[in-house]
């Protein structure tokens, strides 16, 4: 995704009452994350999992929270999102870089990246792929989600091979 | 000194202030010493205690905020002492109550008789104290009144005792009357 799409994205959720971004960097929200930083509202964790449970503090603190990370650190994350943010009826945002949804992307991504959609279903998370065009209509989504009280996610698909 | 009354003497010091405590005997310890709206079990994701009382601290900065840990707990998340090392958060008190086991799912061993958890906090900007006795757990609230977080008192515990029952609150409810807790 461009990068000013990605600042755009950032500022729009941002100024719609998203106040934390935390998370693990991924390549495929670069510019995403590097343009939060300038705005001094990005928080780095050493793990996803931390990151959300940093993200349910500030919730339960009626603090909206966005959690970032690349899909292999959503799959790292299962079990937290199963025991405690679908338990506790928690809303954040997650915003994940979708690695392996090219075919010819470096082999780690493969099988975890095919199974990406599945494991959304199969957790039952509300989810959209955010694009050039959608990205408003995907932002305004998830911030009714938010407001209902609900958990869900933006996905990034990782569309180019360096 | 048994986890129980370990928790009976810092829930007596502390008063209304919330906890986050963690999943296991910890949380059903607490439960049945001094249920209070200000108490958020969590009951699920093993290691996220912390992280947790980090989030609030981090929003809530006029309220002291304190963490329950176990040694299991926090050896899953040890990640979590450095996040909260960079951020600092001046009203965090991270108590660890420390048997060196997994007591909740049958007393395997950690390895907190083997490493030093103080020096691993203490590396990560931690204030560390530690407690063996009751009557040094209750001096070392004395201690900790004025001085700025984070804190992490670790306190030695025996292996054993009592065992309590299972959290009968249903999750969302101990969301909701927590979340209010904090307003107030």
């Amino acid at each position: 995704m461009k990068e000013l799409t990605q600042k755009q994205i950032f500022n729009y959720l941002f100024n719609n009452g998203i106040e934390n971004f935390i998370g693990v960097p991924d390549s495929t929200m670069k510019y995403f994350i590097e343009h939060g930083f300038k705005k001094n509202k990005i928080l780095i964790t050493t793990r996803e999992e931390e990151a959300i449970g940093i993200a349910v503090g500030m919730s339960l603190s009626q603090s909206n929270s966005l959690v970032f990370m690349q899909n292999a650190g959503f799959a790292n994350s299962l079990s937290t999102i199963t025991s405690l943010v679908q338990l506790y009826k928690i809303p954040i945002i997650f915003l994940i870089g979708w690695r392996g949804f090219l075919k010819n992307d470096a082999p780690e991504h493969t099988k975890i990246g095919k199974i990406q959609p599945k494991l959304l279903q199969t957790l039952s998370l509300q989810s959209k792929i955010i694009n050039e065009k959608n990205w408003k209509a995907s932002c305004n989504w998830a911030l009714k989600l938010i407001k209902e009280k609900k958990p869900c996610t933006l996905i990034l698909k990782r569309d180019f091979v360096d | 000194m048994i986890r129980k009354e370990a928790i009976a003497i810092v829930v007596e010091k502390i008063g209304n202030q919330p906890i986050i405590s963690a999943n296991g005997f910890i949380s059903r310890d607490l439960l049945e010493v001094c249920d209070k709206n200000s108490n958020f079990y969590m009951i699920g994701s093993m290691g996220l205690a912390s992280s947790i009382g980090l989030g609030v601290a981090l929003k809530k900065i006029k309220k002291k905020i304190f963490v329950f840990d176990g040694d299991g707990n926090v050896l899953m998340n040890l990640g979590s002492l450095v996040t909260i090392g960079i951020t600092k958060p001046k009203n965090l008190i991270h108590i660890v109550f420390d048997n060196s086991s997994h007591e909740s799912t049958g007393g395997q061993p950690t390895a907190t008789n083997k490493i030093q958890l103080s020096k691993i906090a203490k590396s990560t900007n931690y204030k560390v104290f530690q407690a063996k006795t009751k009557n040094q757990l209750a001096k070392t609230f004395q201690k900790i009144k004025l001085i700025p977080g984070p804190i992490m008192v670790i306190v030695k515990i025996k292996k054993g005792g009592v065992v309590s029952k299972r959290i009968n609150i249903e999750p969302i409810e101990i969301k909701d009357r927590f979340m209010d807790s904090l307003k107030k």
